[in-house]
């Protein structure tokens, strides 16, 4: 088993992330919440350029790699675009993409794109979905709008894991970003005579921070494999990657805001913006609370599988 | 004191809140502009002033001294009754005072204190952008030039500087002498020639903080707090009400306020029917976070009512709060679940935990991070406290 990306893959992720920087970088997520008529135009051509549609994760496994790849650099730029949600979309609909959402109340960040999605609850009931119109703008709504839902099959099960793990991977790639901004902060920001990072109260804390980041990218990639593979427990590990990534995403944004000071709430800082559009994917389809309630109730007194099935009883 | 004397005292203060206490303020309060906010504030001030508990910690010469025991139970009723909170007020009747009390001349005292009381509002002019946990870095200049002082700068984070009478500004007076030493203490009239005041708007959406621009600002040499170049010491002053007599009635909000609101909320039905209370995760969770603010508000008490405290004393009891605020905020937009992030206005007037939970949680940065961050009250606490040595400086 090699959880690792394909070079191909990684070098694919690097391609998408310098293409991204090259339409706006930053700028993109900023220019969408300030006219979200042209959220559409800012990144779809790039990600068309890039032949992201092409992409079919679920047939492919190369192509999988290539689409948490490419996931990854769009959450390192923020870009307010749903790409994960369209690369996940079922194989045996004609649909743009598949959203995964809850019980009830379902959500999504995908206002005002007109495109066809469909829905898909972590028990697989599947429906075609329409964004309804949002009454709040970006700026507080980070794109999330409600969907309207009509019921269409149940046979949806198989969809789930790949619409949990994709946009892990654009979380992943937004801690990414958060650990690199205050790594820059803490060595710019001087205090005391001399950088903030000399510090070792400062340094530990950026390390816990970063550890926890490893250990959600290290599941990212076990998760995808699990989902490549076919394992039978492929939802069993996406909510545990999930699980994961949003107890990362608190570790990490919170150190980054703390370390970043009282700028890390304005938005001349790129970690206000990257740490508000991460909210949509820490929210939804669960919290952190119910991903841990649903992955309790999902493998019970089981247990994981894990890298060694079999070694426990 | 008595008890039954301190029975007798919260009686009164009981039936002072239900009469006085504005009805509705909450609902009232939410969305007003900026100067209903300033009347509303400065209304409620003058009616506590009334009863004589505007500023009961002040001494009793100047229209405070309450004993401590009662102004415990005082911020307990005035939170248990939900009255609105005397934010426009804060640095004017506690740091200010506590700097003019310490430091000030009688000229001073008898010029601001009757004015706080009449409702003079206040500044706090410390951070700059080069200088915000390293304070003594500031680079905010003051010249003088005979009898005045000419100043230039800028400073940042000060809190509800655009509806502020006077500032408490930090300026170097001093180039050439280390750093701390060439430091002076003013008090700055905001309507002097050259002051620029300008908002940040902040994630919250609220633009409390500001920054000020100070271009030739003159500022006469009777505004001198303490001597030339001694500014820093007075500073501690300053700071030392921000982590000390401040906290007596945060921590008893947090746990009337706050803590009510979070068990209320926890006991209301979720969508399913079912009370997040019924949880036995949620109830330990309650239970941890009582057992913490009964700890908080005993450390509070204690620090008010001792004469010598400790010199790390304050920064426990502000590390203790900010992050206990943290955590209970925390837990409130957790329980209180999506639908409380569309809650994106919350009742000026209101405190630290106003019951709009998201709101209340990035609200509670501005605790972990000004006035100390908690990476300085730790090193305050392992220096001064603990006796540790200190961390090598930089170069």
């Amino acid at each position: 088993m090699n959880i690792e990306l394909s070079e191909a893959a990684a070098e694919y992720g690097r391609q998408a992330l310098r293409a991204l920087r090259a339409a706006g970088g930053d700028r993109l997520v900023q220019l969408a919440e300030r006219e979200p008529g042209r959220r559409e135009d800012l990144v779809a051509p790039v990600l068309r350029e890039l032949g992201a549609w092409d992409l079919d994760p679920r047939g492919d496994a190369d192509d999988l790699e290539a689409a948490a790849a490419l996931c990854r650099s769009a959450g390192y730029w923020a870009v307010a675009y749903p790409v994960a949600e369209r690369l996940a979309r079922p194989a045996d609909l004609d649909v743009d993409g598949l959203v995964v959402v809850a019980d009830s109340a379902p959500k999504g960040a995908v206002a005002g794109l007109g495109l066809r999605w469909v829905a898909v609850t972590l028990d697989g009931r599947r429906g075609d979905a329409v964004a309804r119109t949002p009454n709040v703008p970006p700026r507080t709504s980070a794109f999330v709008t409600d969907l309207d839902v009509r019921p269409l099959d149940e046979a949806g099960a198989g969809d789930v894991a790949l619409g949990l793990v994709l946009p892990c991977w654009t979380l992943l790639g937004m801690l990414d970003r958060a650990i690199e901004l205050t790594r820059s902060h803490v060595l710019a920001r001087h205090q005391f005579g001399g950088p903030l990072a000399e510090r070792q109260g400062v340094q530990f804390q950026l390390t816990d921070a970063e550890v926890e980041r490893s250990g959600a990218e290290a599941l990212a990639k076990y998760a995808l494999w699990s989902v490549q593979a076919g394992l039978a427990e492929a939802l069993d590990d996406a909510l545990a990657l999930r699980l994961a990534a949003l107890e990362a995403a608190e570790t990490v944004f919170r150190t980054a805001h703390l370390l970043h000071g009282a700028i890390g709430f304005c938005d001349e800082t790129t970690l206000s913006w990257v740490s508000r559009y991460s909210q949509p994917v820490r929210r939804l389809p669960l919290g952190l609370s119910a991903t841990r309630d649903r992955l309790t109730r999902q493998i019970g007194r089981r247990g994981l599988t894990g890298l060694f099935p079999g070694a426990t009883s | 004191m008595t008890r039954a004397d301190l029975d007798e005292f919260r009686e009164r203060v009981r039936d002072w809140c239900r009469a006085h206490v504005p009805k509705d303020w909450r609902r009232e309060q939410t969305g007003v502009s900026d100067e209903e906010f300033v009347s509303f504030q400065q209304e409620w001030f003058q009616e506590l002033r009334r009863a004589g508990f505007a500023v009961p910690h002040w001494p009793a010469e100047w229209g405070g001294g309450m004993p401590v025991a009662e102004q415990v139970v005082l911020y307990q009723e005035l939170a248990a009754h939900d009255a609105p909170r005397l934010v426009l007020a804060f640095v004017a009747i506690h740091h200010a005072a506590s700097t003019l009390l310490a430091a000030g001349t009688d000229a001073q005292r008898r010029r601001h204190l009757p004015a706080i009381l009449d409702g003079e509002i206040w500044v706090q002019g410390f951070s700059e952008p080069g200088a915000g946990s390293d304070l003594a870095a500031l680079s905010t200049s003051a010249r003088r030039e005979g009898d005045a002082y000419v100043v230039n700068g800028q400073k940042l984070w000060a809190s509800g500087a655009a509806h502020a009478d006077w500032c408490l500004l930090l300026a170097r007076t001093d180039p050439s002498a280390p750093k701390r030493r060439g430091i002076s203490y003013f008090l700055m009239d905001m309507r002097t020639p050259g002051i620029d005041v300008r908002a940040v708007r902040q994630a919250t959406g609220e633009s409390h903080f500001c920054e000020i621009f100070l271009d030739d600002v003159v500022i006469p040499a009777e505004h001198l707090v303490g001597p030339e170049n001694e500014g820093w010491r007075v500073a501690q002053r300053t700071l030392g009400a921000e982590r000390g007599m401040t906290m007596l009635e945060l921590a008893e909000r947090l746990g009337n306020g706050g803590f009510r609101w979070l068990v209320e909320l926890c006991a209301r039905p979720g969508p399913g029917g079912a009370r997040p209370l019924d949880d036995p995760l949620v109830a330990d969770r309650l239970a941890a976070l009582e057992t913490e603010l009964t700890g908080l508000r005993a450390l509070c008490a204690r620090l008010v009512a001792d004469e010598d405290p400790g010199p790390a004393d304050a920064s426990i009891v502000k590390l203790y709060y900010s992050e206990l605020l943290q955590r209970m905020t925390d837990f409130g937009a957790e329980v209180a679940g999506l639908a409380a992030h569309t809650a994106l206005r919350k009742p000026l007037s209101s405190g630290w935990e106003s019951g709009a939970w998201v709101l209340d949680f990035i609200g509670s940065w501005e605790w972990t991070i000004p006035g100390g961050t908690s990476e300085i009250q730790r090193s305050i606490i392992g220096e001064r406290g603990l006796g540790l040595p200190r961390e090598p400086r930089g170069s």
